[in-house]
């Protein structure tokens, strides 16, 4: 662009995206080998004002939850800060002649500013357990490897597998299914936390140590008071049973049960007695 | 005095601060092959940041950021580098190695006390809450 030291630019001009991704494919070859395929976002301001042009802080509201919810898909471009928390709340404003429509969203994005200021004040610690898991285990009852049937989306479990697919084809998960997955890993699989949360940032467009991390963090209770988990009434109710219905374990999936009866399975050693 | 901008993966705004007071300075950005292979970056989020590149008026170099970023600011004949808030230690320790950075932060979401009570989000938002729905876009 300017300056005297153009010895080893890279290229600024493409016919068309498919230009842009066989150059890219061949400039790193090592990431394009890990997997999946180009981002499901299109990078760039422009594209980030369009989403943010296209919020509905009432329906993201309503049906945030939900997978096919109305959810703003700004964290990519958040994440890199091709547009910032600050414009984003004021725009709204704006827009809607105040917040009070949009008091579930501002809350929403105060979360990814709380991370950021945990992480402004940890550094590299944010990959340390932040507290001790309250799950009844020790960090020591889990093990550092992820494992091989979820990464390659072959449990069985139709909902974690097409959620380890999408993770790594598009390099984007609805935040419900990242919790689903999250606590699969953690408290289904005694995974730490930190092997999945690697997984996630390698693969996540909008992936930061900060809010994944200490995400990660609260599903698995080193960041919270209570391990977060689910049952297969919450997954099928906010998948509008897409997953359950042609599931090969339906009826017969881990996450069957009451909440009750998955804390006892799940967490024998807080039980009264243990 | 001449000024370059270092520009890094947590702010690719072509409406940042740092090209908003230094229009037409020179501007660089240096994807980190260590970074890549340690975090194990796909072509998804690469690709993602390329083309937000495309839309910053910057050259797009790669290697050791460093290394590199001297060479380009040697090249301009540049005596000050500016650039955008980061939080990742990374680039901490890239900012560490570059004589006369300064850091133009973009607005926060709220301003809070730098010693604010983080150990829960409910404590921030106590804090937090009242101020965003306070005030004025």
């Amino acid at each position: 662009m300017s300056g005297a030291f153009k010895s080893d630019e890279m290229r600024r001009a493409f016919d068309n995206r498919g230009d842009l991704v066989a150059y890219l494919r061949a400039q790193f070859p090592a990431a394009a080998a890990r997997g999946g395929g180009f981002s499901a976002f299109r990078g760039g301001r422009r594209a980030a004002l369009a989403r943010l042009s296209g919020c509905d802080p009432g329906a993201y509201a309503a049906s945030r939850n939900s997978l096919n919810g109305s959810v703003t898909r700004l964290s990519p471009y958040l994440r890199h800060g091709v547009i910032g928390l600050r414009e984003v709340v004021d725009s709204l404003q704006k827009r809607h002649g105040g917040l009070v429509r949009a008091r579930k969203l501002v809350q929403e994005l105060a979360w990814r500013d709380y991370w950021r200021r945990v992480w402004a004040r940890i550094g590299d610690g944010i990959w340390e357990d932040r507290e001790t898991y309250k799950t009844g285990f020790h960090a020591s009852h889990y093990t550092g490897e992820l494992p091989r049937d979820v990464e390659s989306s072959a449990t069985g479990l139709a909902c974690m597998d097409a959620f380890a697919r999408e993770l790594k084809e598009t390099g984007y998960l609805h935040n419900h299914a990242r919790m689903w997955l999250a606590a699969y890993l953690v408290h289904w699989r005694r995974v730490r936390w930190q092997a999945g949360a690697r997984w996630f940032l390698s693969h996540l467009a909008d992936g930061d140590a900060a809010s994944n991390n200490l995400s990660w963090q609260w599903v698995a209770s080193s960041f919270s008071s209570k391990p977060y988990f689910f049952n297969r009434e919450n997954l099928e109710t906010y998948t509008q049973g897409a997953y359950c219905r042609a599931c090969p374990r339906r009826g017969w999936c881990e996450f069957e049960g009451t909440y009750p009866d998955l804390r006892r399975k799940l967490f024998p050693l807080l039980e009264p007695g243990a | 005095m001449s000024v370059v901008i270092w520009v890094h993966d947590e702010c690719l705004n072509p409406e940042a601060r740092v090209f908003r007071e230094y229009p037409g300075a020179p501007a660089v950005f240096v994807w980190d092959d260590g970074a890549i292979e340690n975090e194990q970056w796909t072509l998804k989020r690469i690709g993602f940041v390329y083309e937000c590149l495309l839309e910053l008026p910057v050259s797009i170099l790669r290697g050791d950021v460093a290394e590199q970023f001297a060479g380009f600011a040697a090249g301009c004949g540049a005596s000050r580098i500016v650039t955008s808030g980061f939080v990742n230690p990374r680039l901490a320790r890239v900012a560490a190695a570059l004589d006369g950075l300064e850091v133009l932060e973009e607005p926060p979401l709220v301003d809070l006390p730098a010693d604010i009570d983080l150990r829960r989000f409910s404590r921030y938002w106590a804090k937090a809450e009242p101020l965003l729905f306070g005030r004025k876009a």
